[in-house]
């Protein structure tokens, strides 16, 4: 039930001179209110108080802001305030000084779009899949054997057990009939049998005293390269009542945990791993370090959730081709190696002890199946989740992560690719580039007038690098000020304090030393841009031929799916003046998050859903790009901005040559 | 009903690009169907053979290619003007090979000068071609823009490395620019656009796609200049939209094949026709591709490939 005294309290924000007002709650975050608005206010140190440039002064109202260094008495006196250290409290109407001014008409509000979009977008997946998780715990209540009835203690479970919806039988096996006379007999028949489902029937893998249907717990888990994020689902509720409804629409997760892949120090991409393992030992540490990764979150999920592990029945994984051979200790050295086949893409359920998860014996490990040596079951549980294939119109998923993995398609088809796109939106070879994490600048506006940027970081801590969507948004507005021209070389007319010739070319300095939490001056290089081109080119030009390979065009998408944790924070708009992404309406684009965990989530509490994964990963039709010659002749025309062919980008070409006006 | 050849439909037009000025000026391009296909559209200038003239004694040239020029190797003006007057040049190619820092580096004022001496020697259309070296060229050729003021000359190779240099100095003087790119259509235009962001006049560029010679390369410059022609043509893709100019005789003369001689290598034959028939069946080959200009060395290649360009012109 919610308290509606324990509500935010809304308020109106009117900034002045360009008077655009903006809704804002109780503790918001002023520079924030004004970055999502589209108001430009000069904050060089991502918002954490440090530079002192964004000064604003509240004209009527009031927020909540403590005296500043940077502020005199004076200034504080006549109303001044620093709008990143300044939270709503009331309505106000915010004065923006002169030098922070910039000629109304290229304000735009970003375009950026949130998390509803995941909702909307898998609402599907949770309507069209029964809720039957993929090992369920039924309490019965069995007659005793009497001299009519003498059928052996294992065919009265199975009996009493009500098959699947498909009508499966259930399988005893020998690791249960060992206790099984006296735990029956102990309990009186009334016991509480788990069942985890195989292929074609059911199997019993715990039978437990007294009804234990409502303590019945799944885990989803993520095994990415770089991050291995984990959540724990509780499937007894959805016992309860109506066997179809999951309680509340979602999977009922009651504990969620992330933390880096271990193995990150034996290399960052998936190719250093594998050759890691193929070091005397490599292989087994790699697969010891994974799994200790996973057995430190479910001990803190376990935790946090007070749940006994003994009492998680399911493990569900979803990973790419490589993270997969890993975790199973299985040579992964032909992925790397042309033709580029891995050992296995779909293995079948086993124990989870078998690869040393602390869980009881009974519990099962499945895995979402993937395509192909880069096409893994991460990306196949993204595009389950995401309902692409359940409607006629085309989708275009991509997951823009190190490889870039696209699939286009609907119902009837699916094609796949992974285009190498390199590390450079996670931060890699960006000489200032980082992960999303505090500190890393993810959202950046640049004065055209005089270069100067207004950025926030997350968590509004002091500047430690650039992340990916800060990266996209620095290119696209260097780019639309015309301080970076169409070949990502910085145009050299432009003068400023902020472009200068460093070691390696010329750059722009986003943060000057002080302004930083690393004492260096945090920039943006020539050589930066170089790797910011080629990631951007590799992904666009992917998705160009898969379409093309499927004889569409841009224009033909209904939509477009962006996956993966970067796809959080990224500007839409921003992210197609460079031409990342292609210049379609700006509607038809869908942020999913982390597909990857939510297919592997759906999977854990129904077992259609895992099913499906199945029939998407066998029907995907993979396109090797890296011996594609029309790939690498996309590749050279998408490495330009925001394209060689300027009439792909109209609406970019003309705001390009005519300025946001008109 | 009678049999109807089936016809392309032509969306684009080459530009017509001016060089040199006065009497002798030539333009180039302006074609409005595929090289030759004059059933299906104008090609109103017809393709040009331009003579290359260094501007130091070549001292690793074949005897059979110095032959026509003994004379004159030694001093740029006569060369160029036995080109005109002896073997009928419509247009000279100065390869200022003596400045290329990896060779003689010869000072930019000295070769400059050579430069302007032949520019006021001769009255047909000069083009200068540079070192290849991005950061000599950018110092040579602007000086070289500046130097032939009102000639109306063509400058290159000009790259995505000194486009901005060589450009402005080109819009300044009003010359004609060679945008060179290594054989790709999508570097050809992305170097198109930026001279084109740059103000370069769109009738003052000419594409130069990185030639290879035969036996070295030369179907790959053949597909990509189809590729741009069909692009330009049939695609309405403007920045394509553009004359082509090959600089065949430094490719061709430099293989091992123009090198050998008879007795060296029995199985190849005479070496100096070996060697003319390799430049005109380069030259030959680009012109069906789309060359506007193909720059060349010896007079009897010339006088084949003119041969080819008339009778398919007639």
């Amino acid at each position: 039930m919610v308290c509606l005294n324990n509500m935010p309290r809304e308020y109106r924000i009117r900034f002045l001179p360009i008077d655009r007002v903006a809704p804002a709650a109780e503790g918001d975050n002023l520079l924030e209110i004004a970055m999502k608005a589209g108001v430009h206010i000069n904050a060089s140190c991502g918002g954490n108080g440090a530079c002192g440039k964004c000064k604003v002064r509240i004209a009527e109202g009031s927020v909540a802001s403590s005296p500043h260094r940077c502020l005199s008495d004076d200034e504080y006196g006549k109303g001044f305030r620093l709008a990143c250290s300044s939270t709503v409290n009331a309505g106000a109407v915010v004065e923006i000084p002169l030098e922070s001014q910039v000629d109304r008409s290229i304000l735009r509000k970003p375009a950026i779009r949130d998390d509803a979009d995941a909702a909307a977008l898998i609402e599907g997946s949770i309507r069209d899949n029964a809720f039957e998780p993929l090992v369920v715990k039924h309490y019965l209540e069995l007659p005793g054997p009497n001299p009519n009835d003498n059928v052996s203690d294992a065919a009265r479970l199975a009996r009493g057990f009500v098959p699947g919806k498909d009508g499966s039988e259930m399988a005893v096996p020998l690791e249960v009939l060992g206790d099984l006379g006296k735990k029956l007999r102990d309990a009186h028949w009334k016991v509480t049998v788990t069942a985890a489902s195989n292929e074609r029937f059911r199997e019993a893998v715990l039978v437990e005293e007294g009804n234990r249907e409502r303590v019945h717990y799944a885990l989803a888990v993520d095994v990415g390269t770089t991050t291995v994020c984990a959540q724990l689902i509780d499937c007894g509720r959805g016992n309860s009542g109506d066997v179809k409804g999951a309680p509340s629409g979602n999977p009922p997760v009651i504990a969620e945990s992330a933390d880096y892949n271990g193995q990150i120090s034996y290399g960052e991409d998936v190719i250093s791993r594998i050759m890691y393992s193929r070091k005397k030992g490599g292989l087994k540490r790699l697969q010891d370090i994974v799994v200790s990764t996973m057995n430190r979150l479910i001990e803190d999920l376990i935790g946090s959730a007070c749940v006994d592990a003994a009492d998680i029945s399911h493990v569900v994984v979803a990973g790419n081709t490589t993270m997969m051979h890993l975790l199973f200790g299985i040579d992964p050295k032909h992925i790397m190696l042309a033709p580029y086949t891995p050992l296995a893409t779909a293995f079948a359920p086993v124990s989870s002890r078998r690869i040393g998860l602390k869980l009881g014996g009974h519990a099962r490990l499945y895995t979402v199946p993937g395509v192909a040596s880069y096409v893994g079951g991460d990306i196949v549980s993204g595009v389950a989740l995401s309902g692409m294939t359940s409607r006629d119109e085309v989708s275009l998923f991509m997951d823009i992560g190190t490889n870039g993995e696209i699939v286009l398609g609907n119902s009837q088809w699916l094609l796949c690719a992974s285009c190498s796109a390199g590390p450079a939106f996670e931060g890699g070879g960006i000489q200032f580039g980082m992960r999303a994490a505090p500190g890393a600048i993810e959202k950046v506006r640049i004065n055209p007038a005089n270069l100067e940027p207004m950025m926030i970081t997350v968590d509004r801590a002091k500047p430690l690098g650039i992340c990916g969507s800060g990266l996209i948004d620095i290119v696209a507005e260097l780019f639309m000020a015309g301080a970076i021209d169409q070949n990502g070389k910085f145009a050299e007319k432009r003068s400023s304090p902020r472009i200068r010739k460093g070691v390696s070319g010329y750059e722009y300095v986003l943060c000057f030393a002080a302004e930083t939490k690393i004492d260096k001056d945090i920039v943006i290089t020539e050589v930066d841009l170089d790797n910011i081109m080629r990631t951007k080119a590799a992904v666009y030009a992917g998705c160009k031929v898969l379409l093309e390979n499927g004889s569409l065009a841009f224009p033909d998408l209904g939509m477009v799916i962006i996956a993966g944790g970067f796809g959080h924070s990224i500007d839409i708009e921003k992210a197609v003046a460079i031409g990342l992404l292609p210049e379609i309406p700006v509607e038809r684009f869908r942020f999913l998050g982390n597909g990857s965990l939510g297919g592997a989530r759906m999977a854990a509490v129904s077992r259609s859903f895992f099913e499906k994964t199945g029939v998407i990963a066998r029907s995907m039709t993979n396109i090797e790009l890296s011996n594609n010659t029309q790939f690498m002749d996309e590749f050279m025309a998408a490495m330009f901005l925001p394209h060689t062919d300027e009439k792909a980008f109209p609406e970019v070409m003309r705001v390009l040559k005519t300025g946001y006006r008109s | 009903m009678a049999f109807e050849i089936p016809k392309i439909k032509y969306t684009g037009r080459i530009r017509e690009v001016e060089i040199g000025a006065g009497q002798k000026a030539l333009k180039v391009g302006g074609a409005t169907c595929y090289p030759f296909y004059r059933f299906e559209g104008d090609m109103p200038n017809v393709p040009k053979v331009a003579f290359e003239v260094w501007d130091s004694p070549p001292d690793e040239w074949q005897q059979w290619a110095v032959e026509p020029y003994r004379d004159v190797l030694g001093d740029p003006v006569a060369w160029a003007k036995k080109c005109i007057d002896a073997y009928g040049a419509e247009m000279i190619v100065l390869q200022l090979r003596s400045a290329d820092p990896n060779g003689e580096n010869r000072a930019t004022e000295e070769v400059v000068e050579v430069v302007k001496k032949v520019a006021d020697a001769i009255d047909v259309p000069l083009l200068v071609w540079g070192t290849a070296n991005d950061d000599k060229d950018s110092e040579l050729l602007r000086m070289v823009a500046e130097v032939c003021e009102s000639k109306n000359v063509a400058v290159g190779p000009v790259s995505e490395k000194n486009y901005k240099q060589i450009g402005a100095m080109a819009i300044g003087y009003g010359q004609v620019v060679m945008a060179s790119s290594p054989i790709d259509v999508n570097l050809a235009k992305q170097l198109n656009i930026l001279l084109g962001n740059l103000g370069v006049n769109e009738e003052k560029i000419i594409i130069d796609p990185t030639t290879g010679g035969l036996g070295y390369g030369l179907e790959y410059t053949y597909s990509v200049m189809e590729r741009d022609r069909m692009a330009a043509l049939t695609q309405e893709d403007a920045k394509l939209q553009f004359p082509i100019i090959c600089n065949i005789a430094p490719e061709v003369w430099k293989t091992r094949e123009t090198r050998l001689t008879r007795e060296e290598d029995p199985k190849l034959g005479d070496e100096k026709r070996r060697s003319v028939l390799m430049e005109a069946i380069t030259a030959m080959t680009l012109l069906v591709a789309g060359a506007d200009i193909v720059v060349m060395r010896h007079p009897d290649s010339v006088s084949l490939v003119r041969d080819m360009i008339g009778e398919l012109c007639a």
